[in-house]
């Protein structure tokens, strides 16, 4: 598209893509969000086309890259529409079976589906797998549907409706206030109302009579978190129009978006977004031809954790180091460059246009609470979350605030694999907390997951198993904080340090009596009085590990025993007599040779050389190897 | 807008604070110490010891923050030592025992939160040299806010905060003001002084600190000079009808918003970096822009870096009627280039134009240029003449003086307008400023030594702008004092501009005869000599110092010629209004004159009468304050140093007794 659009040709370019489908037989929608494309779905969806055209096939099929499918633990992906019938797995071989026999045979292909982990019963289309069935999706609507480089794709599927309608019929006021009854809360993790920030913002900018700007927050940070890319991935319009429209709302010309550089893929596809949105007249100057201009611009981010607070975040944009500064004067008022800002995550912006699309209602429709009169009063929509770790489906899910933990990692999760059993699962990412199983059944919402002392943060959620050791994960996401930490202020710079020590002492069999009351107290004093929120929840992984599952630690310190069989100076290996057959399989992989014994008879692992790996554990077959 | 009062309670204790004061002001305010190891009265807050930490309630939540970064903005309760906040304290503490266990500051807060024992916390990091660095960032705030550098900054993230120079090499844009090494709390900088060797550097490095937090603190709510630099008082001359427009006959135009300093900042300023003119210097008043693409001359097209404009530059500009702040970029840069001075540049063209527009030369004279107010094309094309030794360039050039001359001598128009319009005195064209209306500066400008120039006798900020010198005694003095003083830091090699540019908050607190001396930064200078030399300095010894220079001065002046009452004689437009349209422009202020001075009823007067009445009495006040100048400065009524003032200077050498007077 190279002509800007008016406001009526929406319908027009709708139709246009509708039509054009509508030439094909079907269409084959291959993932290439960024676990797929890993896992060569680049290649796949080459191969496609090629196979397509030598069957003749080109002008009956259409094959579409798409944005993150979102069931991750599957891919590469290929969902053949309209049935919707769903092929996973697929390694480059595949695609000829699927092509001659699907396309052309007219027969899906049985071994390519998906299967019940526990039934081995076929799933042949999309709707069938519990992975999909609870999910509700708003923010990930347009996810492995469209291609998330092509305006038209995204306009057929309604996009810009919502922001047409609010430049042509609502006051800026107007769209501040169905913000505000939807009762959208910040999905980055402070959980704040959004349409509370932008009111504060627009009452800013006219208190001062100078510019506001919105940022978008893409500095995604956590371990194991990919909402944001994803949902850039897949729908990088989405994001460009909640921002355009709450540029409209609260009075902005200029957007920023701050993105991490180690997002590569969603960095082109935000960038020829943002191109083809200025091309179309959607961005730039006099937006859909009214008064109304505003751009956005990409500021890339270096990786730091701490750049994705808002403070530091602008700091880090302003080209200062990034540094969180006292938020006792808000960033809405003074923000980047010292003029009033509005800043909400990846998630939030994209939930916008549905919600002025189908009204506040509708999305306080969803979730917990009632936020009809006041938006801090329960957790309305959706929240995106990346389920990693000890679960079988892991990927990007959408569900609907209050659903329950057990729904997230049983039902579409699909439970803990491998014969193990559930111990804990980690939200909000590095400084959020461990829930145990005896809260499993707690629905999910923004104060309920602070309640039991995690949080919502942006939505990592990691499973974890009985083989995990708490005092360990407590540690690990200590010292992940510790080299993040800025190092300003004294109590998280000092603090985590400290806290660190103690915890690896403890893991080391070093803990002494004492030291669980001196975690706590520096806890409480990191989370008191650190300058900024990475300091004040970084002690939420110890403190919620304490609270829960506090005999580990003492097992650690009275015991000098990790309970899970994790800290390596506190177990031994042994294989047990009965259950070993000799088979050898350990021999080979031990990479200290510590492990000797005749064929078909009992080895022994020598306890000088053993180095506490694991690897035997984990190939024997017989289970042989037992870890104390 | 007055800013709000809010009431606070701080442990029991009502006190009414400005709204969005920080808090930790309303705490010591209160006469309550709090531990800090971040704060700094000079800098702005960091609040990253987390020490100051207190516990405040608004509408019934509490919560903990930190004084010294917290604005008041509501009515609160605020503890500053609760039980809370101490437990945390206590903590804080043992981490910073723990990690610098013999920093004295460090063992004196901890002692002050109830701690002397921060083994709990000691680790690998923990570092027993009592000069240890303890991350507080004064040092990088200070370079950052005095200096305008970013030569010290923290690398390294969390525990591997570490205070460096870019890329942990040594700075060469380090202008060596040590502020970094004065507000470093335990010593971890040390300065090595070994450049010029000063008798007392920590009094030069203490009173030079005091000059850099005030440039820091006051600066941006007094004249802005590290913003735009002296051209900061365009607007406020303007205000005052003391900006010279069309050859000093007006003080005042409409157009000045189109050069004033705002517009400078905005589309031109492009460095703002002290320029080490003054070695530690941070005022940094010097501005340039960058990548200016001229449009005229040699150079033409060409890209260039243009150090100004300052003040007198837009002055000189304004005097000639070019409101066109390119034209004075331009202008700025061609003198410059030329080695010529924009003052005399400006002066010179403005009374040519005036000379032009009133047909005492045509364009026959200028070469065909028609050099009106205004014309800032035939202005250029004048000054490449100049440069190239062409055409009608080459008279302009030589001054006010040479021209005046002339065209008297050639019988053009009217000997006495041409006398009384041409802006110089003992040769040396005005600067820029309209004194009209301020006696000391009238005088100021004609009795220095060196001509019409401001640098010996600035007087019109104190006269007219701050009525400090009111009577005429005051202002007798002031031709005495400030002179001298003004003298003194030429013998010296020192700038002026951090002497009256900004001064200390309070001021005011002096009587106004003394507070335009500054004595507190008159005070900073005397305390620069005795750190350098050792030698204790005060007023008298200083003036008796600059007065035997001054007075070699006007000897020399002497000798030249100058040195007399008619050398310090100026031209009329420097008292009065010179024309009818003069006259008229400020009717209302000279009739008011001629009735509540001189008892006359201007009603009754033709414009004539007025005018003549009012040059009566203004060169009449002039010949005064000369007599009374002359007197206070030890000279004869002809404005010879006498020989008794040689000889009570100690200069009463034989060539100088030749020309003193008796």
């Amino acid at each position: 598209m190279t002509s800007p659009i008016s406001m009526n040709q929406l319908e027009t370019i709708s139709a246009g893509v509708h039509a054009e489908q509508a030439r094909y037989r079907g269409m084959l929608m291959v993932c290439n969000g960024t676990g797929c494309v890993a896992a060569k779905g680049f290649e796949i969806k080459k191969i496609l086309n090629d196979r397509l055209a030598e069957h003749g096939l080109q002008d009956q099929w259409l094959v579409v890259g798409t944005g993150c499918n979102g069931f991750c633990a599957v891919g590469p992906i290929v969902v053949v529409q309209p049935e919707g019938i769903f092929y996973q797995k697929l390694r480059e071989k595949d695609v000829e079976t699927l092509v001659v026999e699907h396309l052309v045979g007219g027969k899906p292909v049985e071994k390519l589906m998906h299967r019940n982990p526990v039934t081995g019963a076929i799933n042949p289309k999309m709707e069938d797998i519990p992975f999909f069935t609870k999910q509700q999706l708003v923010a990930l609507r347009n996810k492995g549907l469209i291609d998330p480089e092509n305006l038209d794709h995204y306009i057929a599927r309604g996009g810009y409706t919502a922001l047409r309608r609010v430049i042509t019929e609502n006051q800026p006021e107007d769209v501040i206030a169905e913000i505000t009854r939807s009762g959208l809360r910040g999905r980055g993790g402070g959980g704040f109302p959004a349409g509370v920030k932008w009111a504060s913002g627009r009452k800013a900018m006219e208190k001062r009579g100078c510019e506001i700007y919105v940022v978008c927050n893409a500095d995604e940070g956590d371990p194991g978190a990919f909402m944001d890319r994803s949902i850039i991935e897949s729908d990088p319009y989405a994001v460009i129009e909640g921002m355009t429209i709450g540029a409209f709302a609260v009075g902005a010309s200029e957007g920023f978006i701050y993105i991490r550089k180690e997002y590569p893929l969603a960095l082109v596809r935000l960038n020829r977004a943002l191109d083809a949105a200025r091309a179309a007249g959607l961005l730039g100057d006099r937006i859909f031809g009214t008064d109304f201009s505003f751009d956005i611009r990409i500021h890339r981010g270096a990786g730091a954790f701490v750049c994705g607070e808002s403070s530091a975040l602008m700091a880090s944009m302003a080209g200062r180091a990034g540094e969180p500064r006292a938020k006792y004067v808000h960033n809405v008022e003074y923000g980047f460059r010292d003029k009033p800002t509005v800043l909400n995550n990846v998630e939030t912006w994209a939930n916008v246009p549905p919600i002025l699309e189908k009204g506040a209602k509708w999305f306080a429709g969803m979730g917990t609470g009632d936020v009809k009169d006041n938006p801090w009063n329960g957790s309305s929509g959706t929240k995106v979350f990346s389920l990693v770790g000890k679960v079988r489906n892991t990927g990007l899910v959408e569900v609907p605030m209050g659903i329950t933990l057990r729904e997230i990692i049983e039902d579409v999760g699909g439970g803990v694999p491998d014969g193990r059993t559930f111990k804990a699962v980690q939200t909000g990412g590095p400084s959020g907390g461990c829930i145990p199983a005896s809260h499993l059944d707690m629905p999910v919402d923004f104060d309920s997951l602070t309640g039991l002392g995690s949080m919502m943060g942006s939505g990592g959620m990691i499973v974890m198993d009985d083989r995990t050791c708490m005092v360990d994960v407590a540690r690990y996401f200590v010292d992940f904080l510790v080299d993040e930490s800025c190092g300003k202020c004294t109590p998280c710079r000092e603090g985590l340090y400290a806290l660190s020590r103690i915890l690896r002492r403890i893991c080391d069999g070093n803990g002494v009596e004492g030291d669980l009351d001196m975690l706590e107290a520096i806890c409480d004093t990191v989370r008191e009085t650190s300058l900024c929120q990475l300091g004040g929840s970084a002690p939420n992984p110890v403190l919620s590990t304490l609270k829960f599952f506090r005999d580990e630690y003492e097992a650690h310190i009275r015991e000098k025993r990790c309970p899970a069989g994790v800290c390596k100076p506190l177990i031994s290996y042994r294989i047990l007599e009965p259950a070993c057959t000799g088979c050898g399989a350990c021999v080979k992989p031990c990479p200290t040779a510590a492990i000797t014994g005749e064929r078909k008879k009992t080895h022994v692992i020598d306890a000088q050389k053993c180095i506490r790996c694991g690897i035997c554990f984990e190939v024997c077959k017989f289970h042989a190897v037992e870890v104390k | 807008m007055a800013p709000t009062k809010i009431d606070i309670t701080i442990n029991d204790k009502k006190i009414t604070v400005l709204e969005d004061s920080m808090l930790i002001k309303a705490v010591i305010g209160a006469g309550i110490a709090l531990p800090t190891l971040c704060y700094h009265k000079d800098l702005t807050p960091n609040g990253t010891c987390r020490l100051c930490m207190c516990e405040i309630e608004i509408k019934g939540k509490r919560r903990l923050v930190t004084a010294c970064n917290y604005p008041v903005r509501q009515e609160m309760t605020v503890w500053t030592n609760s039980e809370r906040v101490q437990k945390h304290r206590k903590v804080l503490a043992q981490m910073y025992l723990g990690r610098w266990p013999n920093v004295p500051v460090i063992q004196d807060v901890a002692r002050r939160c109830g701690v002397t024992d921060g083994s709990a916390f000691a680790s690998d990091l923990t570092d027993p040299n009592p000069k240890a660095c303890i991350l507080c960032g004064h040092c990088v705030k200070a370079c950052d806010e005095f200096i305008q550098e970013r030569i010290l900054d923290f690398a390294g993230r969390g525990i591997l905060r570490h205070l460096t120079m870019p890329f942990g090499e040594s700075d060469p844009h380090c202008i060596g003001c040590t502020s970094c090494a004065h507000v470093c709390p335990t010593g971890a900088i040390q300065i090595i002084d070994d450049t010029n060797h000063p008798v007392d550097p920590d009094l030069i490095r203490k009173h030079g600190m005091k000059v850099n937090a005030e440039m820091a603190t006051l600066d941006k709510n007094q004249c802005c000079m590290r913003e735009v630099g002296t051209a900061n008082i365009v607007e406020v001359m303007d205000r005052y009808d003391l900006l010279p427009v069309h050859n000093y006959k007006f003080g005042q135009h409409p157009d000045t918003y189109k050069v004033d300093s705002q517009v400078l900042r905005k589309k031109y300023f492009t460095q703002n970096n002290p320029d080490g003119c003054w070695f530690g210097c941070s005022m940094s008043c010097a501005k340039a822009v960058d990548g200016f693409e001229l449009k005229t001359g040699p150079y033409k097209g060409h890209r260039v870096t243009v150090d100004g404009p300052e003040y007198e530059t837009v002055g000189a500009c304004t005097n000639m009627g070019c409101f066109d702040p390119d034209f004075i970029v331009e202008f700025n840069f061609y003198c410059d280039t030329y080695g010529i001075d924009i003052i005399s540049a400006g002066t010179g063209m403005a009374f040519v134009m005036e000379c032009f527009e009133a047909g005492v030369i045509t364009t026959a004279d200028t070469g065909g240029l028609e050099l009106k107010f205004g014309a800032c094309a035939e202005v250029l094309e004048c000054l490449h003449q100049m440069s190239r030794g062409e055409g009608f360039g080459v008279e302009v050039g030589q001054g006010v003086r040479f021209l005046k001359e002339k065209w008297i001598r050639e019988g053009r128009g009217d000997a006495r307008f041409i006398r009384d319009i041409g802006m110089e005195v003992k040769g040396l064209e005005y600067s820029e400023y309209v004194p009209k209306e301020s006696l000391a500066q009238q005088a100021g400008y004609a009795m220095a030594v060196k001509g019409p120039q401001h640098d010996e006798a600035w007087l019109i900020f104190m006269d007219m702008v701050n009525n400090q010198i009111p009577s005429f005694e005051d202002k007798a003095e002031a031709l005495y004092y400030f002179p001298l003083w003004r003298t003194w830091f030429g013998l010296h090699g020192l700038c002026k501009i951090v002497w009256n540019d900004v001064a200390p908050a309070d001021n005011k607190k002096y009587a106004p005869q003394l507070a335009a001396k500054i004595p507190e930064h008159v005070d900073n200078y005397f305390k620069f000599y005795e750190g350098m030399t050792g030698e204790k300095l005060d007023e008298e010894k200083m003036l008796a110092q600059s007065a035997r220079v001054h007075n070699l001065q006007r000897l020399m002046s002497v000798l030249f010629g100058f040195g007399t009452r008619a050398g310090d004689t100026p031209p009329y437009r420097s008292l009065g209004p010179v024309t009818e349209e003069e006259y008229l422009s400020r009717a209302e202020r000279y009739d008011g004159q001629l009735q509540s001075v001189l008892g006359l009823d201007p009603a009754k007067m033709t414009l004539d009468e007025k005018r003549a009445a009012l040059r009566a009495h203004r060169e009449s006040q002039y010949q005064k304050v000369m007599d009374a100048a002359y007197a206070r400065r030890g000279w004869s009524q002809d404005g010879i140093p006498t020989k008794a003032r040689l000889r009570e200077l100690g200069i009463d050498l034989p060539e100088l007794l030749a020309l003193a007077a008796d």
